[in-house]
């Protein structure tokens, strides 16, 4: 058969896929895109296989360019509408949040206890450090911002937490977002390099905190600071100590990627990560939340903060460790 | 074959037992797309800033909390749409497909644009472009862990010209490859000199029955027969 005759014979089945396929992307906002349709989608699909198969016979009879090429580029087309998938939508949320995240916290759970060790030795070790020898501070720290803490968590001050000017819950809302949603993604990041990365971003971000909290705590602003912190601390502390596990995660499967090739476990790796990921994300939305509108509130008494924190954290390692328990 | 061995190609198959071809998008295209999406991302920035600032503090903190989605759900949000592309990569006819040529998933998407800060150390994408010269795929980090290739969507086919050349039957049976090479010659035919076109069709003058012969009536002989291959009859 001459190309001239082929394409003769198939053209109006590869124009009428085209036209099928260039509706299908006009409707790209609309779900339900192969329901919605049922008999054009069957058309769809059908035309599909016996376009690949006259891309099979173009290419075995080594028919011109210009008609092999056109075949690729509508089996291409056609190959990526029709494996499309959404999995957006609020079922796929509330699934994520009551059953895939704990879950795959509680399968990473020795980087998540390897994480929290990482994260929580740095802060005692230079918590109790700079409690007796506040000098140390300046070695983490320039004075200035030893000064702005000073002045941040003095028991005098409305509204604790940063120096608050105006109407400013809402700016830092923004901020706290900006800020340790950005911390949260370094430490999962630097897993890529063998999980160094993660482990330097967790031990620096722990003994920074622990650094500031011995110094406050020696100055005597013990209740100011640790009122401020213990709730939202609850959502922040665990979400960066999961970051920085799916980093480690990511960087033990570089090192010791078993019977993979290296690129195939980070690739695995990398996708279970994924999970983790966005339950960081929502931790961290809610604990940017709390430490902007509640947290820094100066008029509650810090009695009544620490039993909301208090709640709080029961709440989380609670919602870690029980749900998701049960089969599908 | 030299062909293959200098082509940067991804050949992956379907389930249906097709080949697809990819073609990675290198350094430079994947830069000026960055950078265009950058202008795109600090624009979009600036118009949010105004009616925000006059908006006190709340103005300010919904303005950081779009910088951030901004910085860093920006592609994640438009690799995920139909096209599968930043409107800076849809410039340049670029788009993100998985390894085997499927849509990119959330969750490699996701992944492809965290693992960023990785690519970005130690300044401004310094293993990311590393990455990206070493690997004939031009991966960077970020694409190797969540398994995704930036690529060139497909060209338009280029037609064979219908030209006033009558067609002629080759002078000898022609196998497939051969069919398509003369083919080939003719859609080229008119994006090249006629000298070369002449060197060319002097090197395919076999297939017309000329060996050895040369010129512009030969190239008129060896293109009638590519018409011929066609499928066109006198």
């Amino acid at each position: 058969m001459t190309p001239l005759r082929f394409e003769q014979l198939h053209q109006h089945e590869w124009d009428e896929l085209t036209s099928l396929l260039a509706a299908m992307r006009g409707r790209k906002q609309q779900t339900g895109l192969l329901s919605a349709e049922g008999t054009s989608a069957e058309r769809v699909t059908t035309l599909y296989r016996k376009i690949c198969e006259h891309l099979a016979l173009a290419r075995e009879r080594a028919y011109p360019t210009y008609l092999i090429t056109r075949l690729e580029t509508l089996t291409a087309e056609a190959h990526q509408t029709i494996y499309y998938q959404r999995v957006f939508g609020l079922g796929a949320l509330r699934r994520m949040i009551m059953e895939d995240f704990p879950r795959a916290a509680r399968r990473d759970l020795r980087y998540v206890a390897l994480a929290a060790a990482v994260f929580a030795i740095p802060t005692i070790v230079l918590g109790v450090l700079v409690y007796h020898s506040p000098e140390l501070i300046l070695s983490m720290m320039s004075p200035e911002r030893a000064a702005d803490f000073d002045q941040m968590y003095s028991p005098t001050a409305r509204a604790v937490g940063r120096v608050r000017t105006a109407d400013t819950d809402w700016i830092m809302f923004g901020f706290y977002i900006r800020n340790n949603i950005g911390v949260a993604f370094q430490c999962f990041a630097g897993g890529l390099f063998a999980g160094v990365g993660s482990l330097l971003a967790l031990a620096y971000n722990g003994a920074d905190g622990g650094a500031v909290a011995g110094y406050l705590t020696q100055r005597g602003m013990a209740s100011t600071f640790y009122s401020f912190v213990a709730t939202h601390a609850a959502f922040e502390l665990t979400a960066i100590v999961f970051a920085g596990a799916a980093g480690i995660k990511i960087g033990h499967a570089l090192l010791a990627p078993g019977r993979r090739s290296r690129t195939a476990a980070l690739m695995a790796a990398t996708d279970e990560s994924a999970i983790i990921i966005y339950g960081v994300i929502v931790m961290l939305l809610i604990a940017a939340a709390i430490e902007a509108f509640w947290s820094s509130a100066g008029w509650l008494p810090p009695a009544v903060k620490y039993s909301v924190a208090a709640v709080c954290w029961t709440s989380v390692i609670g919602y870690l460790v029980i749900q998701g328990h049960r089969a599908r | 074959m030299t062909g293959e061995v200098l082509d940067t190609v991804v050949a992956t198959e379907t389930p249906e037992g097709i080949v697809l071809e990819l073609r990675p998008a290198g350094l430079s295209v994947r830069f000026y797309a960055f950078l265009l999406d950058l202008v795109f991302r600090l624009v979009a920035l600036n118009i949010l800033a105004v009616p925000l600032s006059l908006m006190g503090g709340m103005g300010v903190g919904v303005l950081f909390i779009f910088a951030f989605l901004l910085e860093w759900l920006y592609p994640v949000a438009f690799e995920l749409t139909r096209d599968g592309a930043t409107p800076g990569k849809r410039v340049f006819k670029l788009k993100v497909v998985m390894d085997n040529g499927l849509p990119i998933t959330p969750a490699a998407s996701m992944a492809r644009n965290l693992l960023r800060t990785a690519d970005f150390m130690p300044f401004f994408y310094g293993f990311g472009i590393v990455s990206m010269l070493l690997r004939r795929d031009a991966k960077r980090l970020g694409d190797i862990a969540a398994g995704t290739l930036v690529v060139h969507e497909q060209p338009a086919a280029q037609r064979v010209p219908m030209t006033d050349v009558p067609p002629l039957a080759p002078a000898m049976p022609l196998p497939p490859r051969d069919q398509a090479a003369v083919i080939a010659l003719a859609a080229r035919a008119s994006t090249l000199t006629s000298e070369r076109l002449d060197e060319l069709a002097a090197l395919a003058a076999s297939v017309s029955g000329d060996q050895g012969h040369r010129g512009p009536q030969v190239t008129r002989r060896v293109l009638g027969v590519a018409q011929w291959l066609l499928g066109h009859r006198a």
